[in-house]
């Protein structure tokens, strides 16, 4: 008997939703037998609030299991995640946007007030124009993860997450078992030579190309972080390999981080730098160091930088 | 209810837990507000533990550990030197004053410089008051 | 056994009856917690001993609070209670643990023992009753004892430095040298005591750091500084610190005026008397050896030395004049820390020598129950509240601690002990662990420094791991640091007892490993300290392999005639070298180098290869590295182009073939520190001073006739050596003192050599007709020295020479387990100092190799392969190179790696815990979830 699903996005740029389609020929089995799709707005036409209007509020059939992807931005995602919970028994967060907050929540790292203010009033908008208040639903303070608004029973990161996994996570829980994911870091999946990072003294900015035999193997290539890249491999969960290489690292070019930490909780700026550090590496030589963040900033972890000048003056 | 600040200090079993235990065994008196950590060498400390404990609540956070150059692991203390100086920068990204996180070196021998050092960090966390939980 | 004294020994080698008196302690050693309580109340007071008479003592004391064990003592002369019974009493009182015992007495014990080591040390020159530099008048005038109890916290002047009479604030010190040293006038001590001119350059410059902007001068004859780095420290201290150091005789130290200042006369390097005040003035005093060695060496039935040291043999320096016993430290002559502590191991590796048949036969190991397995259990913890008499019942309130306590999760069990660590309460502690059934202890008591080995027997006698015991420091660090808020100090306890349960609840049974050992030697370098440690280890049983370079035994010892005490070094090193060869024990590898290592303690593989290629592999447990040194060939002093400009070695070589030039030659000139002491090369060579003034000697005794020179830098006739110095002046032999920028030029002139250099007693430049100039050569580092430390992974120094694991108190140890050193490779050094350092090198080695396995502590890390990726975060920040990459699979690279730990080479540092991201190694007994669980155990309320 087919599973009841539900699917919904928030803040997301589809990348996830094409990632689903991406699972290519076993979609189909999965989507016309295994699941019974009761809502998706990318794919049918559900409305909210009736098929006609009708409706006075938010209203999401049940069903079994539901995946959201996205993060939690404004008032509407709020309600729609909200609704979700409410009438799906598990509920899987897919994507890092809805596991940490992806790159919307980037905007964690600026005041918002004078975000908003730039988006809508620059030179380029309408003279006289200010932050719309009717159309556009209410922002939130700031830009949340799933989690930290509502209970998340499964979470599958990766920017975009990897149709593998999301296959298997369906077919998991179609068959009532755990799903079998990676649990370590891109560096489990990598293939490049290690030795230690002891002879990196400085990271070297990503303007030119990292050294490599063009056309051996990766196994031939040295790693990415031990040739002084700023490769996130370590401390970014391990799930986006295709063929047996991480993404980035079989196109010669250092991991950025786009699954997120490796452990629940895990914060990827501060290990990543620590990780630098312990190893004498000069960690004033990391460009931009909130950026590896840019994934990750939800859970509090990216916030406006204070002023500190205003504050020793009290 | 005057402010009582809550500091979490790792010690280097080889210093500046012995000096502790020598500033108590010559009665020397400081502020209760420590609770003392015991590791084997300052090169122990994950940063990790720095957040942890000022996101649960902790005002403050101190590391002490041998001179430089006596560490029993030769370069434990380097190794806390360098990430101190990175979670004293990253502290503020997170929200939290630097001041919120010491350093301190204390041979096993120095215990009134350990009691110095709890007495003025206890201070300046008092001036300083609670640190904002990471939510916050 | 302390406060007792050998008063007779009687007997032979290997069979001695050994009469030892006791005086009564009147202080219970198993009783007394060392709480202080009795000190505390105790009404009398007198000056303390250990504080330089700075600060007051009381009649019931410890010596200082660092002492191990910590016990207190009565003094009987100071006692109001033992003088006059019936009287005070006020400690037996307070003592909750009834350690008092008035009624003690002495004790007399004989002992049977196989061999006995004396080592009395010292104690420092007292220089009251010569009054000299007006001490015990002038109150501003102390020893640098007093002064460094001054500078020290736990003395009086709390670390402010600021001077006796007028507690005024001080800024200007001077530092008087060789006050009872070198000077047979004010107090018959001949010889220089050789540490206290480097302990005026640490008083000076820590006072310094101290106090900013305090000015010190050190007044001096000679700088002798001569140990490892000592030069570069003093060097650092003038140039960085800005110590002054000035070369002059004070004459006279008198109060200026009525103020308390010091007014110091003196003349000059210009030769000019010059004036000038001080607020304080700090005597160098000297080091002898005390009244009671003396009668204790009489007791012993052993010679001295004219100085009053123990007379020994340059190549048995452990070995008194009487079979079986052996001295160590100071009273073998002075000695530094790092000399002290290589011969007590020198001492040890002869007693052993002697006793080797006999190893084992006493000792006797513990035997302790099975133990339990408790991994699977449920935890089942019990705390025991120590009140530790009235320390910390007295502040906390310890009913309230117990209800609290009983609240918290899986804590089944909570007592109270009045002394959790006496006897009758481990026995309980093992019993209600029984009956109880529990599986996890936590003891909040004192510290774990000093009582977590107790408390860990403990459990093992109960039968569970002995690492799932946890203590809470509620004394220490709680009731004796709160004493005046016992609220706070509750409350804090309660925090510190939550913290140990929660951080007991995640520990887990350790064990420690133990890795099997070869049972063998391998000794690197043939010289004499080579030679000695192989010896020595051989003559213990075990098989040792000598690896030697070139194809003949000796060394730089075959280049020399005599020691500094007159014996034969030829007829030494042919007995020695003899021995060597045909000991059954020993394998001698000549003309072969190691070129490959493997292994770590315990275990090593060494390839050796002899030049033709020809190579043999050992398996050894220990190694000694006493590859020494090499000769430097001058470039200064036209030493290449005059011929009668010759090295210190080779002028030994001519004098001995009394070779025409010599023979013929009126005029002779020493140079010393030719290549030592300067830029780049900032050390002292320590043997040519001593050498060179012996072959004045010589020269001059053989003929009274011949004008002999020394032109010195500092004459660094060290220790007893100084007696040679003496008779070199009265033999007529000029010293001439040069500095570094003035060095002397040397230029041939038709038959004779032109020797010019700054008169400093004249102040005029000086020209000497030298027929023949003697070069004192520095000792260098093998060049090929790096070899050998990479291989074996241990450390040179800036210097060159390789570097032990601790300058003062590991001498002969590498940072590498398993690796030791001896001889000039460590540093230059006389032959007796090589002697003794590789009769050191051999005691520690075969303390290693006598176990059939060794045991590593728990503590070490530990991967955990569940979260562990091979990313190799922590691969290069390993202190040890413990860590390596290894397929998780063997050959199978597709599933990727992890790291491995090597547990011979861990030593538990967590410095791979902190860089690791993931929790992919973690140290055993201090786990990332043990520190977090007691962070948030700290915090929770
Ligand atoms: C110029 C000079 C003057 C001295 N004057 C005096 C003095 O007057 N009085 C005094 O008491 N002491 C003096 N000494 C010091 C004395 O010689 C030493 O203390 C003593 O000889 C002990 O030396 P050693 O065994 O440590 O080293 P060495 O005698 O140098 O022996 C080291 C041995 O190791 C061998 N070796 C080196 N490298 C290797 C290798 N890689 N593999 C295998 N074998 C190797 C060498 O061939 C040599 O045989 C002097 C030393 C020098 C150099
Ligand atoms: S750091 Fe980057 S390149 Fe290196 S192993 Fe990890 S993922 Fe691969
Ligand atoms: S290598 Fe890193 S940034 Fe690239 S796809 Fe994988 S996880 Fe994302
Ligand atoms: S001659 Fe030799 S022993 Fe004397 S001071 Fe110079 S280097 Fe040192
Ligand atoms: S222990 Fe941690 S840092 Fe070391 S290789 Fe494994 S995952 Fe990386
Ligand atoms: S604990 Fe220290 S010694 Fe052991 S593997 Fe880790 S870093 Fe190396
Ligand atoms: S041992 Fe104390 S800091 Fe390393």
């Amino acid at each position: 008997m087919a599973v009841t699903t539900a699917l919904e996005w928030l803040g997301s740029c589809s990348g996830c939703e094409i990632a689903i389609l991406n699972i290519g020929e076993d979609l189909l089995p999965l989507i016309t037998e295994t699941l019974d799709i009761v809502h998706a707005p990318l794919l049918m036409d559900h409305k909210y609030f009736g098929q006609c209007g009708e409706g006075v509020t938010l209203e999401i059939p049940d069903a079994v299991i539901g995946i959201v992807t996205g993060c939690v931005n404004n008032r509407e995602h709020l309600e729609v995640l909200q609704e979700m919970r409410t009438k799906c028994k598990v509920l899987v967060a897919l994507g890092t946007c809805a596991t940490h907050g992806g790159i919307p929540a980037l905007m964690n790292g600026q005041d918002q007030q004078e975000s908003w203010e730039g988006i809508f009033t620059t030179v380029s908008t309408d003279p006289g124009a200010g932050v719309p208040d009717v159309e556009v639903p209410p922002p939130l303070d700031r830009v949340y993860a799933c989690d930290e608004k509502v209970r998340i029973d499964m979470q599958l990161p990766g920017c975009p997450p990897n149709p593998e996994f999301i296959a298997e996570v369906i077919v998991s829980l179609a068959e009532g078992r755990d799903p079998i994911l990676p649990s370590k870091s891109v560096c489990d999946t990598c293939l490049a030579k290690r030795e230690g990072k002891g002879t990196v003294d400085k990271v070297k900015r990503f303007i030119e190309n990292v050294e490599f035999e063009p056309g051996a193997p990766i196994e031939e290539m040295r790693c990415l972080l031990e040739q002084g890249y700023m490769c996130m491999g370590p401390v970014t969960a391990a799930g986006c390999a295709k063929r047996g290489v991480p993404g980035c690292i079989s196109a010669r070019v250092p991991c950025r981080g786009c699954f997120g930490p490796v452990r629940k909780g895990g914060n990827q700026l501060l290990d990543m730098m620590n990780g630098l550090v312990s190893n004498g590496i000069d960690y004033k030589s990391v460009v931009d160091r909130r950026s590896i963040l840019r994934f990750t900033g939800a859970h509090g972890r990216l916030r406006p930088v204070k002023k500190r000048v205003a504050k020793e003056k009290n | 209810m005057s402010f009582e600040p809550k500091i979490i200090a790792f010690c280097c079993h080889w210093c500046s837990y012995a000096a502790a235990d020598l500033a108590g065994a010559a009665r020397m008196q400081y502020p209760h507000n420590v609770r003392i950590i015991r590791l084997m060498c300052s090169g122990m400390m994950h940063p990790e533990f720095v957040l942890d404990a000022l996101s649960q609540g902790a005002d403050g956070v101190m590391v002490l550990g041998c001179h430089l150059d006596e560490c029993r692991y030769r370069e434990g203390n380097y190794r806390a030197l360098d990430r101190s100086d990175m979670v004293v920068e990253l502290l503020e990204d997170f929200g939290y004053e630097p001041e919120r996180f010491n350093l301190t070196w204390v041979s096993s021998q120095e215990s009134d410089k350990f009691v110095k050092a709890v007495t003025e960090m206890t201070a300046r966390i008092k001036k300083l008051g609670p640190a904002n939980g990471i939510q916050g | 056994m302390t406060l007792s004294e050998v008063t007779d020994i009687a007997g032979r080698a290997g069979n001695f009856t050994v009469t030892v008196k006791e005086a009564p302690r009147y202080v219970d050693m198993e009783k007394c917690i060392g709480c202080g309580d009795c000190t505390e109340k105790c009404p009398k007071q007198i000056d303390s001993e250990y504080d330089a008479e700075t600060v007051k003592r009381r009649a019931i004391y410890v010596k200082y609070l660092q002492a191990v064990p910590l016990k207190y003592q009565i003094d009987p002369e100071a006692c109001i209670r033992l003088q006059n019974t019936g009287t005070c009493g006020a400690c037996e009182e307070v003592c909750d643990a009834g350690a008092i015992n008035f009624d003690d007495t002495e004790k007399i014990h004989r002992i049977d023992v196989g061999a006995v080591v004396l080592a009395p040390g010292f104690e420092v020159f007292d220089p009251t009753d010569s009054g000299v530099w007006g001490y015990g008048t002038f109150p501003n005038v102390i020893t640098s004892l007093q002064f460094e109890r001054y500078l020290s916290a736990s003395g009086s002047a709390k670390g402010y430095l600021v001077r006796p009479s007028d507690s005024k604030a001080v800024k200007k010190i001077a530092f008087l040298q060789c006050v009872g040293s070198r000077d047979e006038n004010l107090c018959g001590n001949g010889y220089c005591s050789s540490v206290c001119c480097m302990s005026a350059i640490k008083e000076a410059v820590i006072a310094k750091e101290h106090s900013p902007g305090l000015q010190t001068s050190i007044f001096y004859m000679d700088m002798r500084t001569h140990g490892k780095e000592f030069d570069q420290y003093m060097e650092c201290a003038r140039e960085t610190s800005g110590v002054r150091f000035v070369r002059c005789r004070v004459n006279g130290v008198e109060e200026d005026g009525t103020c308390d200042d010091l007014r110091l006369s003196y003349i000059n390097e210009e030769g000019l008397q010059v004036e000038e005040v001080y607020d304080m003035v700090v005597l160098s005093v000297g080091l002898q050896t005390p009244k009671h060695a003396l009668e204790l060496a009489h007791n012993a039935d052993i010679k001295l030395t004219g100085d009053n040291f123990a007379a020994t043999s340059d190549f048995a320096p452990v070995q008194t004049s009487r079979a079986g016993i052996f001295t160590c430290g100071s009273f073998a002559g002075p000695k530094n820390i790092s000399q002290s502590v290589t011969s007590g191991s020198a001492a040890a590796a002869a007693v052993s020598d002697l006793l080797a048949s006999a190893r084992f036969e006493l000792s006797v190991g513990a035997s302790f129950p099975d133990e339990k397995d408790v991994s699977a259990d449920e935890s089942r913890i019990g705390v025991f509240l120590c009140h530790c008499g009235s320390n910390i019942a007295g502040v906390v309130d310890v009913e309230a601690l117990e209800e609290y306590t009983a609240t918290l999760p899986d804590v089944v069990y909570v007592e109270q002990n009045l002394f959790s660590c006496s006897q009758d309460s481990q026995d309980m502690i093992v019993e209600r662990i029984q009956e109880q059934n529990l599986n996890r202890i936590v003891v909040a008591a004192c510290s774990p420094r000093t009582h977590e080995p107790l408390f860990r027997k403990t459990l093992k006698a109960a039968g569970l791991n002995e690492y799932l015991v946890e203590m809470a420091n509620i004394r220490n660090q709680n009731s004796w640091v709160h004493t005046a808020d016992p609220d706070a100090a509750t409350s804090k306890a309660k925090d510190l007892v939550r913290m140990a349960v929660a951080r007991v609840t995640c520990s887990d049974s350790l064990k420690s490993i133990s890795v099997p050992i070869t049972q063998k030697g391998l000794v690197i370098g043939g010289g004499t300290a080579g030679m000695i440690a192989a010896l020595n280890m051989a003559e213990q049983g075990f098989e040792v392999h000598l690896v030697e370079k070139t194809d003949i035994l000796g060394g730089n010892a075959l280049n020399l005639k005599h020691t500094w005490s007159g014996q034969h070094v030829p007829t030494e090193v042919a007995k020695l070298v003899d021995k060597v060869v045909w000991h059954e024990k020993i394998v001698v590898h000549r003309e072969f180098e190691v070129t490959a290592a493997e292994g770590f303690v315990g275990n090593f593989k060494s390839t050796l290869t002899r030049r033709d290629g020809l190579k043999r592999t050992i398996e050894h447990g220990a190694g000694i590295i006493a590859t020494g040194a090499e000769q430097y060939i001058p470039q200064e002093y036209n030493y290449e182009s005059i011929t009668r400009v010759v090295t210190s070695v080779q002028f030994d070589k001519l004098y001995e073939l009394n070779e025409v030039h010599v023979r013929r030659a009126k005029n002779f000139v020493f140079i010393q520190c030719v290549g030592s002491r300067e830029e780049n090369n900032m050390y002292c060579s320590k043997v040519c001073c001593t050498h060179s003034v012996q072959s004045a000697i010589g020269l001059k005794k053989e003929n009274p006739n011949r004008n002999v020179y020394i032109l010195y830098r500092d004459m660094r006739t060290y220790g007893q050596r100084e007696a040679l110095y003496k008779q070199a002046r009265k033999l007529g032999i000029v010293f001439i003192n040069y500095e570094l920028h003035g060095k002397p030029n040397v230029i041939e002139n038709g038959q004779v050599i032109d020797v010019e250099v700054w008169d400093h007693i004249l102040h005029r430049p000086l020209k000497l007709e030298a027929d023949m100039v003697i070069l004192a050569i520095a000792i260098r580092p093998m060049s090929d020295a790096s070899t050998l430390s990479k291989l074996y992974k241990v450390p040179l120094g800036s210097d060159g020479f390789f570097q032990e694991a601790h300058a003062k108190f590991r001498p002969v140890d590498f940072s590498v387990d398993g690796m030791f050193v001896a001889g000039l490779a460590h540093f230059p050094k006389s032959i007796e100092e090589s002697v003794s350092q590789a009769l050191a090198a051999s005691s520690r080695a075969v303390t290693l190799l006598s176990k059939k396995e060794v045991s590593l502590d728990g503590v070490t890390a530990i991967v955990d392969e569940q979260n562990c990726d091979g990313c190799a975060l922590c691969v290069d920040v390993c202190p040890y190179n413990a860590i390596t990459l290894v397929d998780r699979i063997a050959d199978d690279p597709d599933a990727g790696i992890l790291i491995r730990v090597n547990k011979a080479q861990c030593k538990g540092c967590g410095i791979c815990q902190g860089s690791c991201p993931k929790r992919g190694v973690h140290i055993a007994g201090f786990t990332m979830e043990q520190i977090s669980a007691q962070i948030r155990a700290a915090l929770a309320v």
